[in-house]
């Protein structure tokens, strides 16, 4: 073989080496990353309630604290340029300990809640969902969704919405939509007080 | 050797070189092929991790649906991402609006294809697209984010409008100004620093969502360029 055709075999085999060196990296990208919105949200795990990650910008001064026990509600800083009007607060899961009840009260306000797993988000609501005033949810995996059946009470009604979660852990997040400036501090408190706790087995 | 080599009759001498002139290109040929798989292993691994690299800066590669100036991605919250959107929200951080949230659609150009430039004014008008809520903000890449300043008196700029708080017409229809000096109606300031502009339409809780056809109905706004300095 001439040189020149060893050297356009060498080119070709670098080529092609680089289109696996490329699909394998972009898959295992999202394995490997550790600033991705699911291992950040894993610092509130042990939160009963949403935390906030994207506040929306007050226009007067910075409000003040809701209440003296929470001192670490500021917003973090962590996500790319947001939608400015809107609020977003975000609540860990992990379904080892139990199935966890989402329990949003929602408001004037246009308030989404979706539910994100390890490969995307997997359901979402709105607060046109709501029964008197408040979405409900339990999140649970499939053998604790049998469970629930299994040991359901013919008689009792259950209004629980449940979702059977793809994988044991997640995130939620709550969208609260700020339409006019004056909406700003309550779309705020809304995204933050969106409660997130382990059912209890006496339900 | 060498001299016992001179002196040497001739078919004796072309006998003696025809293995030397046979092993050199042998030897060169073997550190030949080391340098071309090495040249090969280098090509792949550095092609490879620099387009892998340049697809997941931040901006989706592919998997938009486009409308004139606007490209809808209502993949991009499903579990049907495709795995460029997974690893771009992996190495962003991003949350992106899930399917029944909204929709969420950019534009990176006018509706006559033209890059939005920074120095010009732009005129978004057009429907209202078919959704509970809408936001239209604008953003520019590279840009720092504003710090609040405790000190200084001026709120931060405008950076979007929302469906409620954008002045309309009789006939419910609304006109936003893109540009960099002071607009009548709804001025919308381009952000100062560095970088390309991008317009971001956000609609919360749309029907748009399940199918983009509802979108092609019932139009996207018009992004115009008015004049350019």
């Amino acid at each position: 073989m001439t040189p020149l055709g060893r050297f356009i075999l060498a080119t070709l085999c670098g080529l092609v080496l680089a289109g696996l060196v490329h699909v394998a990296v972009v898959l295992a990208i999202p394995f490997l990353a550790d600033g991705d919105a699911m291992t950040r949200s894993r610092a509130t795990l042990a939160n009963d309630t949403s935390v906030l990650v994207h506040a929306v910008a007050t226009g007067g001064p910075p409000e003040p604290p809701q209440d003296k026990t929470a001192p670490a509600q500021a917003p973090e800083d962590w996500l790319p340029p947001q939608d400015p009007a809107v609020a977003l607060g975000v609540c860990a899961y992990d379904l080892d300990d139990g199935p966890v009840r989402i329990t949003a009260e929602t408001g004037p306000l246009i308030e989404t809640i979706a539910l994100h797993g390890r490969n995307g988000a997997y359901y979402a609501i709105t607060d046109q969902a709501a029964v008197r005033g408040t979405v409900e949810l339990v999140i649970m995996t499939r053998r604790q969704f049998d469970e629930a059946l299994a040991t359901a009470d013919e008689d009792e009604r259950n209004r629980d919405v449940r979702i059977v979660a793809p994988s044991r852990e997640g995130f939620v997040t709550v969208r609260v939509l700020a339409a006019l400036p004056s909406q700003q501090a309550q779309a705020n408190q809304a995204a933050r007080s969106v409660s997130c706790t382990i059912d209890g087995p006496d339900e | 050797m060498l001299t016992e080599n001179v002196v040497r009759p001739a078919p004796g001498r072309s006998a003696f070189l025809r293995p030397r002139i046979l092993r050199r290109p042998a030897r060169l040929r073997r550190a030949g092929t080391v340098g071309l798989v090495l040249y090969a292993l280098v090509l792949g691994a550095g092609l490879g991790l620099a387009s892998a690299n340049w697809a997941t800066r931040g901006r989706y590669p592919f998997g938009g649906v486009a409308l004139n100036a606007w490209t809808a991605w209502p993949r991009i919250g499903s579990r049907e991402a495709d795995p460029y959107v997974r690893a771009i929200h992996a190495r962003t951080g991003e949350i992106p609006l899930a399917l029944g949230e909204g929709l969420l659609l950019t534009a990176l150009t006018d509706d006559a294809g033209h890059r939005l430039d920074p120095s010009c004014r732009y005129r978004i008008a057009g429907a209202t697209p078919p959704a509970r809520a809408w936001t239209l903000t604008v953003e520019r890449r590279g840009q720092a984010k504003a710090l609040p300043q405790a000190g200084t008196a001026a709120p931060p700029p405008r950076t979007g409008f929302t469906s409620t708080e954008v002045l309309r017409d009789r006939d419910g229809r609304f006109a936003v100004a893109l540009s960099p000096t002071v607009q009548p109606g709804n001025w919308l300031p381009m952000p100062e620093g560095e970088g390309s502009i991008r317009l971001v339409l956000r609609l919360y809780d749309t029907p748009v969502a399940a199918s983009t056809g509802v979108l092609e109905r019932e139009g996207v706004p018009s992004i115009t360029r008015e004049d350019c300095p």
